[in-house]
């Protein structure tokens, strides 16, 4: 019964994705075209020749009125033949480079998702630990040094604390690379996944994975360190409440070590906000990318949209917020089914 | 059994446990001792291998990005270029350090010949220079790679971004022989070395570069890039990421024949790419890489010459700023607000603010050093607000009715420091009392099109050569695709004499009075000319930085 609620709850989350992602394509698709400047004109620097920018117009689809261009698009994207061949979705070829945008996006992705991944658990280790410290010191100064810490790290912007973070670890120290997702010394592990810590790791290379780590050591370090402000302020926010349950009362009361309570009862039922918010952080982690992207010079997702966005490159722009859409959205429908799971009240 | 005898055996058998237990647990830790020495072995190998590499390479940081193609046919952007000229060669090329940027020396071609009226060019090619592959060099090569040229840029179905129309200039190629080529040109035209010795003219293999296709970029597998050219590099390695390169390798040509310009001193060059000027300050400074260049920002520059752990060297620039009117409307239909505005611009207070004394006040079109550079704009002065206030007075402008306008500057990092610029270019103007500005702003993109537009009164603009030779500047005061709507048919046809003459005299002559008339007529102002540097560590040597602004790696050692 609890099973086919889950069920049921996934596949209605699941139909929901494809009205969301459709509206943002319409949006974005919209937004782009009623910017000045097009990608056509930006081709040509000094000769403005009217039969080649026409002959241009009319390969890239841009003489068709906006709405076939629009059925267009939505076509190639559910073009099933070619997600097959592929491995990605028709989402049409640059404007600018005239490479596929599907095959340029998932270049770049791996980058910006290893990124993510080990800025989430950085964050995640760093908040969660500080916060229930922070919650079983309440109002001493430790409490108050690590609210301090919370907020500060909320507070501050990503590309401060990664030129901070390159000044001391990079040009001072000398211990890590100031950017690049390797060592620019070392050659890049051959791509399978396009994680380099994993592709290092299945080259059977140790040399290159501690070079690949160490790249990555200072942007997910930045990164993590600005979220776990969030995770810090959340879980000690919930840890105090849940303290004052009458359960964890009954809990001390049946002589539970303080350890069992703290972690085994009061940390697992606070946990659920925490799982939701390590959800929306990890959507927000993919946009607060294109900034870390951009400080440390590392090619991913972020730094695409943004170079992208400069040339008018209508399906580069549109591709890549597909392509972020649709993550936010699975990792939001992952997060919600775990809740589901964890919380069998979500699903009545 | 005695006790004694139980107490020896059982002493015994733990002797024999604890030697076994021993040998086993030596038996382990040399095992793992071995190990452990093969991993230091094989991480000594490494580093070794890795001191080794270092030694040999160069390690270039830069903030570029090969815009489309390593096709010569269809390139058109610096680094594009830059990494052509290092695979590729051309039939002439400009001595390294030229202060002109006209001191030609041969390279494909052993010596060079034209007619009188400059309309043919014959070549005779050097001998026994092969391809990658293996095929010979010969005349055809030349033929083909100029027939592609012109014949590709209009079959290009997604338009060909190549400016240099050569279309226009070259009629037709035709072999004389083996090793003799000959150009048949539409019209006199004396700067044709200069055309041939940028990277528009690299020789390709047509094997590699079929006349009706472009080789794109990296991974297509029309790409046939690397074995296609004649350079002291091949390029080994060329890793895009979403449109932009994250990876670069150059290696050393070993069949490379022109010993007399300078055998490649360094094995391999690594580029590696930084997402801005800051990333690259920040990878200089921490060792990180040999070399930053293109684009390490004035002020980390002057930061970075106080480090005696970088080297900083200083060259020529060619990148130009202007100002543009739009002429088809009023108040810019009249040359003597124009006139008048010119010289109420200060173009020190600009260079000195915004770029730190990083770049020159430019007096012509023409950037000095090269032939025909004057400084004719000097006559208007900078914040002469007599001569404004005098002009502008003369139609009525006065303190109480300013003339109001609007400048127009691109916002979005095409050009540098623009805002501040405009800014300043703003309080100049106003400081003269009859002028009212109001800055306005755009990204390249709508910056483009507003331009094309026709919809912005005064607009700053830059100009990059293609080729290093004042007939690409002077054309820059009537040029049709910056839609100022200005046209002068004296200018165009000392421009065109200039082009039909090799005597330089002549040359500079006509291109002074093309520049007076441009004073009188102010149809562009020129503002400024950058100049140029790059970083390296302090042991790197044999660069370059000369008027044609190449960076020609195979001359550098460390």
């Amino acid at each position: 019964m609890i099973l086919m609620g889950l069920r049921s709850y996934i596949a209605t989350r699941i139909l929901l994705t494809i009205p969301t992602l459709l509206l943002l394509l319409s949006a974005v698709f919209i937004i782009m075209r009623v910017l000045p400047g097009d990608p056509v004109s930006l081709h040509f620097e000094k000769k403005a020749d009217p039969e080649l920018m026409d002959a241009m117009r009319h390969t890239l689809g841009l003489d068709k009125p906006l709405w076939q261009q629009y059925i267009d698009y939505i076509g190639g994207l559910i073009d099933v033949g070619y997600l097959l061949k592929n491995g990605y979705p028709n989402l049409g070829k640059s404007m600018q480079t005239f490479e596929e945008v599907g095959g340029q996006i998932f270049s770049a992705f791996p980058a910006t998702l290893e990124l993510a991944i080990y800025s989430m658990i950085i964050a995640c280790i760093l908040g969660i630990l500080l916060g229930v410290v922070a919650s079983k010191s309440y109002n001493s100064i430790l409490d108050h040094l690590i609210r301090g810490f919370g907020t500060i790290t909320y507070a501050i912007p990503v590309f401060f604390l990664g030129i901070i973070f390159q000044l001391i670890f990079g040009v001072y120290l000398g211990w890590l690379p100031t950017g690049l997702r390797i060592s620019p010394n070392v050659e890049p592990p051959a791509t399978i996944t396009g994680l380099y810590t994993i592709d290092s790791l299945l080259e059977g290379n140790l040399f290159k994975f501690a070079e690949s780590l160490k790249a990555l050591l200072l942007p997910s370090l930045t990164l993590g360190i600005i979220l776990s402000g969030m995770f810090v302020r959340l879980t000690r926010t919930n840890m105090l409440e849940t303290f004052r349950s009458d359960f964890v009362t009954a809990a001390r009361a049946r002589g539970l070590k303080e350890r069992t309570v703290t972690l085994g009862y009061v940390l697992r039922n606070a946990f659920l906000p925490i799982l939701t918010m390590m959800g929306l952080q990890f959507a927000m982690l993919l946009g607060g990318a294109i900034l870390t992207e951009t400080t440390f010079s590392w090619p991913g997702l972020g730094r695409y949209i943004v170079n992208r966005i400069s040339f008018r490159d209508y399906t580069a722009i549109q591709g890549a917020v597909v392509v972020f859409g649709l993550f936010v959205t699975i990792v939001s429908l992952v997060v919600d089914i775990l809740y589901a799971y964890l919380d069998p009240r979500i699903r009545l | 059994m005695a006790k004694t005898e139980l107490i020896i055996i059982g002493l015994v058998l733990i002797s024999i446990i604890i030697a076994s237990g021993t040998i086993y647990y030596a038996a382990d830790l040399s095992s793992k001792m071995s190990s452990l020495m093969q991993d230091v072995s094989s991480l000594t190998d490494a580093l070794e291998g890795r001191l080794a590499s270092m030694e040999t390479s160069l390690i270039v940081g830069t903030t570029d990005s090969v815009e489309l193609t390593l096709d010569p046919a269809q390139a058109y952007d610096y680094f594009g270029w830059c990494i052509l000229q290092q695979i590729g060669a051309t039939l002439v090329s400009v001595k390294p350090g030229s202060e002109t940027g006209t001191d030609f020396v041969p390279e494909l071609a052993e010596s060079w010949n034209y007619s009188s009226d400059l309309k043919i060019w014959d070549f005779t090619l050097r001998q026994g220079i092969e391809f990658p592959d293996g095929t010979t060099f010969n005349a055809t090569h030349v033929k083909d790679s100029f027939d592609r040229a012109i014949a590709l840029i209009p079959r290009i179905p997604e338009g060909a971004p190549a400016g240099l129309e050569y279309g226009a200039i070259i009629n037709r190629t035709t072999v004389l022989g083996t090793y003799k080529v000959r150009f048949y040109l539409n019209h006199p035209f004396s700067p044709f070395l200069g055309i041939l010795a940028c990277r528009a003219s690299t020789i390709v293999d047509p094997k590699y570069a079929p006349i009706a296709q472009v080789n794109y970029t990296a991974g297509d597998p029309r790409a046939s890039t690397p074995v296609a050219f004649l350079g002291p590099y091949i390029l080994s390695k060329w890793d895009r990421v979403a449109g932009r390169d994250v990876d670069i390798r150059l290696d050393i040509n070993p069949n490379y024949w022109n010993i007399a310009s300078g055998y490649p001193r360094i094995k391999h060059i690594l580029f590696k790419f930084y997402s801005d000027a800051a990333s690259l300050r920040l990878a200089i400074g921490a060792g990180d890489v040999d070399m930053a260049f293109r684009h390490v920002s004035p002020t980390d520059v002057l930061d970075l010459q106080k480090s005696p752990n970088v080297k900083v060297w200083w060259g020529t620039g060619a990148f130009i700023q202007y100002l543009c009117f739009q002429e088809k409307r009023a108040p810019f239909n009249d040359s003597r607000v124009r006139v008048a505005v010119a010289a109420a611009l200060n173009r020190s207070s600009v260079c000195e603010t915004v770029f730190l004394g990083l770049s020159s006040p430019l007096y012509s079109i023409i950037p000095p050093g090269m032939l025909g550079h004057t400084e004719a704009f000097t006559k208007l002065g900078d914040s002469n607000y007599t001569l404004t206030r005098t002009l502008l007075a003369e139609l009525g402008y006065s303190e109480s009715n300013k003339l109001k306008f609007e400048l127009w500057y691109e916002s979005s990092g095409h050009y540098p420091m623009s805002a501040d610029q405009a800014l300043l270019y703003k309080q100049a103007l106003e400081a003269s009392g009859v002028i009212q500005v109001t800055l306005k702003s755009a990204d390249w993109a709508s910056y483009k099109k507003n331009r094309d537009n026709e919809i912005m009164d005064a607009y700053i603009y830059g100009w990059y050569p293609d080729y290093v030779d004042p007939d690409d500047y002077a054309f820059l005061y009537w040029a049709a695709w910056l839609h100022t709507n200005y046209s002068n048919s004296t200018q165009v046809n000392l421009y065109n004499q200039a082009r039909a003459t090799t005597n330089t005299t002549l040359r500079e002559k006509l291109y002074a009075q093309i520049d007076e008339i441009a004073v009188k007529q102010c149809s562009v102002v020129p503002l400024y000319v950058s100049s140029a540097w790059a970083v390296t560590k302090p042991t790197v040597y044999g660069i370059y930085l000369d008027i044609t602004q190449d960076m020609r790696y195979w001359l550098i050692s460390k």
